[in-house]
């Protein structure tokens, strides 16, 4: 399953949050651990560099890109590895959406295609599609080319 | 902590502004009336849509008004053409979630769009439909969704596939009916499509090994396209492997060629899926793991953390069972000591620690120390968990070890970091008697400092154990008065103990402790004058110069011989009365499992990062207070035990029961955890007939059926038998269950007037010797050992025959046995050739039992056992070796 998704700005201040499976009072302790550990480990990373932690038996893949770092969070078969494949499509679909790594600004333009995104990414904590220049067409209604 | 959390809009430069700087639930309200407009507006609705979904996704709630109101307001949406609007339509009804009364109102625009022509409409409208609809209307686009599942469109069959593993957990009877529709998906030629119905073929079949086995014999000479799909059948075939322990012997592993050729797989995530899963095989050899750890070792140095990362932790998995296997890693793993990422720079380190030998031990110290100071809490407390077992590996090493842990001591920390440290100390000290005197030593440096009470407390009580036994113990008594004055009540009561404890136990000491004592019944804290009063009087202090008795000691200073959890419980559950309480009332028995824990409802496993489990005490009360309020069981006198729940079905079967066996002294009642999963039906008269033939010494004497037991709701029958008074008496039980079903109507609820009589063959039950005997630790078992004396010692050597392990013997006795397990003895080290364990429990009719087990294996894995008892009783003694002997 995967647990979370979390967009926040370099302040830590949220922009997006997706949880799935985690019960509403386990979510705020989630968030400020989350940006805890961004803090901590993403002052000086580059684009797109994954970084990977574990709490017991739940992984974490986060990353920056521009002004904005990502977190992904699951467990049971959403390890690190299958949480470096969905981080990379989500980096990706936000850099296609947002032609380049996004200011907080830029991300806030794009905000309802990001959106869109992630819901053609992951639903309700199962990963759905991996292929930027498919989800570029769904989020427009749009068949995918390769069928 | 609030600063993180502050809104967006709080940030106020000018250049930079939010394109929601100050957006405000109310306005964006307001604004969602143009979703009613007769002429739509499908920039601007979009725009809406865009706002509500950023408050969503700020936290902001919608009471149910408000929710309503936008949801009605959304629906009217759909009249619009416009795509982009229709998409985002698609995901705030998703992000709404109506309730069931409103979903009425969409049901026939997204129908109406399932069956459209547009793929995408029929993809979305699934994905929706599925998020929102209940079992009712399920049934009826059940069609839709089962043609869905092979649309030549991958899109629209992955929607439906991906609908399909959320609604098993609703809806698994209908899903389960998919099964030859997703088969055919499995086969499909888009890779996500395959990914998906495998998982959803998998999930269907869970409870079917067979049916697992057969699955995956088939795609694994296949071809599956995906990576994911890959791992996904890694993860299955490993499953099923461990699941069958066949052709063993003839070294033959079903699969392992399968999994051997994954390792040259081209997708990185599938060469790790399938050396992790041949690390974690049963009984790994190591020409097996040899070419997985090869893999393993390449990724060490890949540019990609994250595959580091998984590398490592692989590895270090393997490092706990094979060490010699990772030391052939460990120059690329001391290179990760100083990687970016810390988690993988932990882990290296802690695997090093693992397959370090002797000699490395200092040079690696050197660099953990440099590592220190610059990770967090968290990974420093796996570190000092670590050097705990290389210590207790390396005896000899305890010095540069010991200094390492106390100098870690000494800088800044949090209290779990602490504690971590002082543990691994204690249990330096307990394991390795040269480093006693240097790690007291450094206990009370650490007091003199320490801003934690609860670390305090607990060192000075350890202090007060092993003080008096060093060769000096007047050196310890500065750093403990000096607590006297210096700290708050409950380490001055504490150090106060500490200080009687040094006076009982050293007689040269006594005088000079009486004055320290008297001094401290001036202090402001009643509970510090009331302890110094008591052992002054005690332990003559007084001015009568005495020598402290043996029964002083026990006294003052033993054990209560309860588990305090419980003696807690039961102070709290006592009502003031006439009678008094009493301690013998206090249950003895430390672990016990929660009442019929298995499903309930509403309350899923979660990722909690740190749950805590309630408290053991209560379930013994409760099933004590359960069956004294039963008529028929309340004259069977005190419960001396109660089982843990025992699986009587399989999971996922209709009828879910398991049983606890509350053993009394010449008693003993089954209670069978009844849960009914099947939502159509009610079962009533709810009883098991047990056949007792196997069981020769219990004779039934009650049983008490269940009126009711409807779905979902878990109720209780028993069953009592009688047995010869005070003997464990063991035997075989068969159960049936026998009950009358009624169908329930599912619109109304009710049930049918008239049922039928059925039965359901239940799993046999048996009552074992384990079963009277309680399981109660003691803190100091060498103390204890020696109090009980050798008059009703016991020992017999058993030739246990070959097993897998050493620490597969160790747990098979204590299994049997059903005893406590003293001091972390039952933790057997990796590849040791022989290891103690300490066991102690209490018996039937109340007999202290003590246990020493000495166990050694050799190379043909036969294992050798001698077994020492010693009891208050000579028979128990006796009746403990032929539970082994015939166990």
């Amino acid at each position: 399953m995967l647990l979370a998704v979390l967009f926040a700005n370099s302040e830590g201040n949220i922009l997006v949050e997706r949880f799935n499976g985690v019960p509403a009072e386990e979510r705020l302790h989630w968030r400020s651990f989350l940006v805890k550990l961004g803090a901590e480990n993403l002052k000086g990373a580059k684009n797109e560099e994954l970084l990977v932690a574990c709490h017991k038996s739940v992984y974490i893949v986060y990353t920056v890109l521009g002004d904005v770092s990502i977190y992904v969070v699951g467990k049971d078969e959403y390890d690190e590895l299958a949480l470096s494949e969905v981080i990379f499509v989500i980096t990706s679909a936000v850099k296609d959406v947002c032609v380049k790594p996004p200011t907080e600004r830029l991300f806030l333009d794009k905000y309802g295609k990001i959106c869109l995104c992630l819901d053609e990414i992951v639903w309700k904590g199962y990963l759905e599609n991996t292929d930027k220049e498919r989800i570029k067409r769904l989020i427009r209604l749009k068949p995918p080319v390769d069928f | 902590m609030a600063q993180p959390f502050m809104k967006k809009d709080d940030d106020d430069e000018e250049a930079e502004y939010s394109p929601f700087l100050g957006i405000e639930k109310g306005a964006v309200l307001q604004e969602a009336r143009v979703f009613n407009d007769p002429q739509l507006d499908p920039r601007r609705c979009s725009q809406v849509i865009t706002k509500l979904l950023y408050l969503l996704n700020q936290g902001e709630t919608f009471t149910k008004t408000e929710a309503t109101e936008v949801f009605f307001a959304v629906t009217k949406l759909f009249q619009s053409r416009d795509i982009g609007l229709r998409r985002m339509v698609y995901l705030i009804i998703k992000e709404l979630s109506p309730c069931a009364d409103e979903v009425i109102i969409v049901t026939s625009s997204l129908m109406k769009d399932m069956n459209s022509k547009t793929d995408m409409y029929r993809a979305n409208a699934i994905r929706v439909l599925c998020r929102i609809t209940d079992g009712t209307l399920l049934t009826q686009i059940e069609r839709y969704l089962k043609q869905a599942i092979v649309d030549k469109n991958p899109v629209v069959a992955s929607a439906a596939l991906v609908s399909g593993i959320h609604l098993l957990q609703t809806n698994p009877e209908i899903v389960k009916r998919w099964s030859n529709e997703v088969q055919e998906a499995v086969q499909s030629r888009a890779a996500l499509v395959q990914f998906h119905a495998l998982a959803v073929l998998h999930q269907i079949r869970q409870n079917d090994r067979l049916a697992v086995s057969k699955l995956v014999t088939s795609l694994t000479r296949g071809s599956v396209r995906s990576p994911l799909a890959q791992c996904l059948l890694i993860r299955y075939t490993s499953q099923v492997i461990h699941e069958s322990t066949s052709n063993l012997q003839t070294g033959e592993r079903p699969f392992f060629d399968y999994l051997e050729s994954c390792l040259r797989h081209k997708a990185e995530m599938v060469i790790l899926e399938a050396a992790r899963a041949i690390t974690e095989l049963n009984g790994v050899t190591s020409r097996e793991l040899t070419p997985a750890i090869t893999v393993l070792q390449l990724f060490l140095s890949s540019s990609k953390p994250v595959l580091r990362f998984a590398a490592v932790r692989t590895l270090n998995k393997v490092a706990m069972t094979h060490p010699m296997a990772v030391t052939n890693c460990n120059i690329d793993m001391e290179s990760l000591i100083s990687d970016q990422n810390r988690s993988i720079a932990t882990l290296a380190i802690t695997t090093l620690l693992k397959t370090g030998n002797e000699l490395s031990v200092d040079r690696l110290m050197k660099q953990i120390t440099n590592f220190m100071s610059d990770i967090a809490d968290e990974f420093k407390i796996v570190v000092v968990e670590a050097i705990r077992s290389l210590c207790l590996k390396f005896p000899l090493k305890y010095r540069s070890l010991m200094n390492f842990l106390s100098n870690i001591l000494r800088e800044e920390g949090g209290f779990e970091y602490k504690k971590a440290i002082i543990d691994s100390i204690v249990i330096l000290i307990r394991d390795i008697p040269e480093a006693k005197e240097s790690g007291l030593l450094h206990l009370c440096e650490f007091i003199e400092d320490c801003e934690f009470t609860y670390l305090s407390t607990q060192i000075l009580h350890f202090l007060g154990i092993e003080g008096p036994k060093t060769s000096d113990p007047s050196k310890y008594i500065r750093y403990i008065y000096n607590r006297v004055h210096l700290e708050n009540a409950t380490v001055r009561a504490s150090a106060v103990s500490t200080l009687a404890k040094f006076g009982a136990m050293v007689e040269s000491l006594k005088p000079r402790i009486f004055v320290l004592l008297r001094r401290c019944l001036f202090d402001s804290d009643d509970e510090v004058r009331d302890r110094a009063t008591l052992y002054l009087n005690t332990l003559g202090g007084d001015g009568s110069e005495v020598e402290t008795s043996a029964i002083t000691n026990e006294f003052l200073f033993g054990s209560l011989e309860v588990p305090l959890v419980n003696l807690e419980t039961s102070l709290k559950n006592y009502e003031p009365s006439d009678e008094s309480f009493d301690i013998n009332s206090v249950p003895k028995e430390i672990k016990s499992q929660p009442l019929a824990e298995k499903k309930a409802p509403g309350k899923k496993p979660t990722a909690g990062l740190a749950a805590p489990p309630s408290g053991p005490a209560t379930t013994t009360d409760a099933y004590e207070r359960l069956l004294s309020s039963i008529a028929e069981f309340s004259s069977f006198g005190k419960l001396f035990k109660s089982s843990a729940p025992v699986e009587l079905t399989e999971a996922g079967t209709e009828y879910a029961v398991n049983v606890v066996k509350h053993i009394f002294d010449s008693h003993v009642v089954f209670q069978y955890n009844c849960n009914n999963t099947i939502p159509e039906v009610l079962l009533e008269n709810v009883a098991v007939i047990v056949d007792s033939s196997d069981a020769e010494e219990f004779s039934e004497v009650a049983s008490k059926p269940l009126r009711s037991l409807p779905y979902n709701s878990p109720g209780q029958t028993f069953v009592a038998f009688e047995k010869p008074d005070g003997v464990p008496a063991v035997g075989k039980f068969s159960n049936n269950l026998k009950f009358i079903v009624k169908e329930v109507d599912p619109s109304t609820g009710e049930a049918e007037e008239d049922g039928v009589e059925d039965e359901y063959q239940l799993e046999d039950l048996e009552v074992v010797a384990a079963d009277y005997m309680l399981k109660v630790g003691v803190s100091n078992f060498r103390n204890a050992w020696e109090v009980m004396g050798a008059d009703f010692e016991r020992v017999d050597e058993y030739g246990l025959g070959p097993r897998e392990s050493l620490a597969e013997a160790v747990n098979a006795v204590i299994d049997l046995l059903g005893m406590q397990p003293c001091e972390g003895t039952e933790v057997v080290p990796s590849n040791s050739r022989s290891h103690s364990c300490l066991l102690s429990g209490v018996y039937i009719g109340n007999v202290k039992v003590l246990v020493r087990l000495s166990l050694g294996i050799d190379g043909q894995r036969d294992v050798a056992m001698k077994l020492a008892v010693r009891s208050e009783d000579e028979s128990v003694s006796d009746a403990i070796h032929e539970i082994v002997a015939s166990g």
